[in-house]
């Protein structure tokens, strides 16, 4: 605790892609997720168009993420079991983690939101609703068992990605009030105040 | 030795055959209800197909559709659930969860509500695109509502 913190810089860390795909993403899973638990049959179509939208959105993600600026950079999102340990260690000091990017922890869970927002998707595609008679546009191609199967694994995953999204606005609460460092603001604008010698160049 | 050995084959099959016979008649009734259900899915997925505008509007059909379905919300299917054909039972061939009989007559509430349901779209069914949309929507929710509380997520 006594040593001084590392000198810092503000640097644009966000690209200009990268944040609309964030808060595009924003509004279609929320409104994907409002419309798929009142779901009625006369909104069910909106369901689905937000969820391909959903999916389009998960599709450049990767595309940037192996096309993309540094911190975009799907590698990113795998940090080594040390730069998590490591990150670990400090993880509740009272000052701002400062990184530039996806710090190791963030890393983890933006692949847990990917990898849980492809599943939502994917299920949904194969999924059906038997009181709006309406199905995904991949359900007719499989035997009814899946289409159950996929149909509960749908549901199921949708309160993961609920989870996922709480524990996302919990963590940006936590780094807000106990770190200090405001992660909303970077999003929006793309500059974040970090480490000098975090080694990533401007976006 | 040989005649013995009859009897006691004689002997089983008097005992074992009416079981076989129950378990047929199981699968039988199991059968007949799922039949039951494609008629109504079928039924009921005309008046959505043409309410969601995948299919054109057609006033006759979608009445008689709607007759259809309110023959078949009252028809008595009581034989079609004979006690033991629940999921539990008979696995892998049903969805029927064992509360159907274990809060008997519950169920009965989620029939009537497919009745009025098909009631409400022989009136209106047939006077338009409007009044099948009005009206389509209490169908599903009364197929949903029985699902959800009477049948497994999967087989």
């Amino acid at each position: 605790m006594s040593d001084a913190p590392p000198p810092t810089e503000k640097r644009k860390v966000w690209d200009v892609p990268t944040r609309l795909f964030h808060w595009a993403l924003v509004g279609t899973v929320l409104t994907g997720l409002y419309l798929g638990e009142y779901r009625g049959f006369s909104t069910i179509q909106l369901h689905f168009y937000f969820g391909y939208a959903t999916g389009g959105l998960l599709v450049f993600r990767v595309l940037w993420g192996l096309f993309g600026p540094a911190p975009a950079r799907l590698g990113r999102l795998f940090p080594s079991p040390r730069a998590l340990i490591g990150y670990l260690r400090h993880l509740f000091d009272r000052r701002p983690s400062a990184v530039a990017g996806h710090n190791p922890v963030g890393a983890l869970s933006v692949l847990a939101m990917l990898a849980a927002l492809s599943v939502q998707v994917v299920t949904g595609l194969c999924a059906e609703d038997d009181g709006l008679f309406s199905q995904g546009p991949l359900a007719e191609y499989l035997d009814a068992a899946t289409v159950l199967k996929m149909t509960a694994l749908h549901h199921t995953s949708s309160r993961v990605v609920m989870a996922l999204i709480v524990l996302h606005l919990a963590a940006i609460l936590f780094y807000r009030l106990w770190k200090h460092e405001n992660l909303v603001t970077a999003m929006v604008t793309g500059w974040k105040t970090v480490r000098r010698d975090d080694g990533d160049g401007p976006a | 030795m040989r005649i013995r050995s009859l009897t006691v084959i004689a002997a089983l099959a008097t005992v074992a055959l009416p079981a076989l016979a129950t378990a047929d008649a199981l699968d039988d009734a199991i059968k007949a209800r799922q039949g039951y259900y494609q008629v109504v899915s079928h039924n009921a997925g005309m008046l959505f197909g043409m309410a969601k505008g995948e299919v054109a509007y057609d006033a006759a059909a979608a009445t008689a559709h709607a007759k259809n379905l309110e023959a078949l919300a009252v028809m008595n299917t009581a034989s079609m659930w004979p006690a033991g054909s629940d999921n539990l039972s008979k696995a892998g061939k049903t969805r029927a969860l064992p509360v159907i009989w274990e809060t008997y007559p519950a169920i009965l509430d989620k029939q009537k509500a497919f009745e009025t349901a098909s009631a409400a779209l022989v009136a209106n069914a047939g006077t338009g695109l409007d009044g099948l949309r009005a009206n389509i929507g209490a169908l599903g929710a009364s197929c949903k509502g029985c699902h959800d509380t009477y049948r497994a997520k999967e087989f």
